[in-house]
């Protein structure tokens, strides 16, 4: 017999579908860290340092996602914000940011901020942390002020005629409708910051691609480290790709028609 | 209630309105009608405030609803919290009292049943419907409406008509710029006609209809009856 689905019932297919397909990955990453080991010579006798690498790529993604999508956000209502000087050193901000290597950056932060700030006493991990965030959040700003942009203005003025404030407005209204339809880019950034968290090798942070190196030259043997030090990108990626197929789908139910 | 002094409205070179002298009593019902970009959305948008730098003087001693013509409805609150949101935020009221009035609202557009829906999920009729019990929820003394039954299918159009008119039988304050020329002409005490900016006619709907002054007027009703003939609250 022919069944259709009720919109419900398919909504509550696609959560299970979205529970399984992460459950699947993450289940992937923990049959990786177990079968590394097993793996023939050149991987096999080194698979802590790929492990190590994966969990430091993991806390540094992670860390700077986060902190980019906060500095992210502020930087881009702050370039949307009437007043002046904030809304030019939001700019001024993007501008260098998105306008300068990535790679520069993580040796500026390494290298140059303790020699201008000798306070600071950067290691390698929090000087990658600091540039990565800084640069994620250049592109999330963008995203954050191109989301508020696309809210029609009457979404806005229905809140004037409610009595609610600018704050209000914003935060109740504008917001959550723009923060929802920038997901896809901000999820973009996610996953290009992943594999740009490559970059913070050129400090000596042994974070998943300075593991690959690294046992490169040891063995004389690119191939074995770099395929998988890609794997276990792929893999990382993947599981962020899908979560968020399955979040855009569940999430369009109570989009505007 | 509203007095409206000499007021000009410019959008750069364009002159929006030109010389608008308009007092609106309580409990006035007052229908604008006039061809498109004849400046009758931009009144009623300078009356509550969203059309600024104007010249000229409007005095309001009301609070103002308005309906808009496409709804603007929070897309992503269920239609419960469309109607709550400016009694929990601004008037800081319970989630549990602000509820309780909202469908006491909800109810009197007779949309109760569709609460814990989506706007989306709703017919159009429905949508204005929500939309005027959302700007009841401010108490206002005043309804502004701007055209709103030209975004809806013709079979909508009388149920968002209907609550039009029960408001007005409440005693509601009404300033409703429609095309709807039947439903102007019972609900309304006093009619304005506006052509380029301009208040060229004001008339009781029984003069304006039977007796236009202006030959603009004339033709735009020869116009829009001949659409409007179909239609009937």
């Amino acid at each position: 017999m022919l069944q259709i689905g009720t919109f419900p019932a398919r909504v509550a297919d696609k959560k299970l579908s979205m529970v399984s397909c992460v459950l699947a990955c993450l289940l992937l990453l923990y049959v990786l860290a177990y079968l590394l080991p097993h793996l023939p010579d050149p991987i096999g006798s080194r698979s802590h340092l790929f492990i190590a690498g994966t969990k430091v790529t993991v806390l540094l993604a992670l860390s700077a996602g986060l902190f980019g999508l906060i500095i992210g956000t502020g930087v881009g209502l702050a370039k949307l914000s009437t007043n002046k000087l904030l809304c030019n050193a939001a700019s001024f901000f993007i501008w260098i940011l998105r306008g300068t290597p990535l790679l520069t950056q993580i040796l500026f932060v390494y290298y140059v901020l303790p020699i201008w700030f000798p306070v600071l006493k950067l290691n390698d991990f929090n000087s990658a942390l600091i540039a990565l965030s800084l640069n994620v959040a250049a592109y999330n700003a963008e995203v954050i002020r191109a989301g508020i942009l696309a809210i029609p203005k009457g979404q806005y003025e229905a809140g004037i005629t409610l009595g609610l404030s600018h704050y209000k407005i914003m935060r109740y209204i504008i917001f959550p409708q723009a923060f929802k339809i920038s997901i896809p880019s901000l999820i973009n950034n996610f996953i290009a910051l992943i594999k740009d968290s490559s970059l913070a090798s050129c400090i000596g942070l042994l974070e998943l691609s300075l593991a690959g190196t690294r046992i490169a030259s040891e063995t004389f043997n690119p191939l074995p480290p770099l395929i998988t030090v890609s794997f276990i990108y792929l893999s990382l990626t993947s599981l962020i790709s899908i979560v968020m197929y399955y979040f855009e789908k569940s999430g369009a139910v109570n989009d505007p028609a | 209630m509203i007095q409206l002094k000499a007021v000009n409205k410019y959008f750069g070179k364009f002159q929006a309105l030109k010389d608008i002298n308009l007092a609106i009593a309580a409990k006035e019902i007052i229908v604008i009608c006039g061809p498109s970009g004849s400046g009758k959305s931009t009144l009623i948008r300078c009356i509550n405030g969203l059309e600024r730098q104007y010249s000229g003087t409007i005095k309001t001693q009301a609070k103002i609803g308005m309906c808009f013509q496409q709804f603007n409805l929070f897309p992503h609150l269920t239609v419960l919290q469309n109607c709550t949101l400016s009694l929990i935020t601004m008037h800081k009221l319970s989630k549990l009292r602000s509820e309780e009035l909202a469908r006491k609202y909800l109810a009197r557009v007779k949309i109760l049943d569709q609460q814990y829906k989506y706007p989306a999920q709703l017919s159009g009729g429905q949508q204005q419907r929500l939309a005027i019990a959302r700007s009841l929820t401010i108490d206002p003394q005043i309804m502004l409406f701007d055209e709103p039954t030209s975004a809806l299918d013709p079979e909508m159009i009388r149920e968002v008509l209907e609550i039009i008119v029960d408001l007005a039988n409440e005693g509601m304050t009404i300033v409703c710029v429609t095309h709807e020329m039947r439903f102007a002409r019972s609900i309304a005490d006093r009619i304005l006609f506006m052509d380029q900016g301009e208040i060229i006619e004001q008339a009781s709907p029984e003069q304006f209809f039977a007796n236009p002054t202006t030959n603009r007027a004339k033709l735009f009703l020869s116009n829009i009856m001949v659409a409007d003939n179909n239609r009937f609250i």
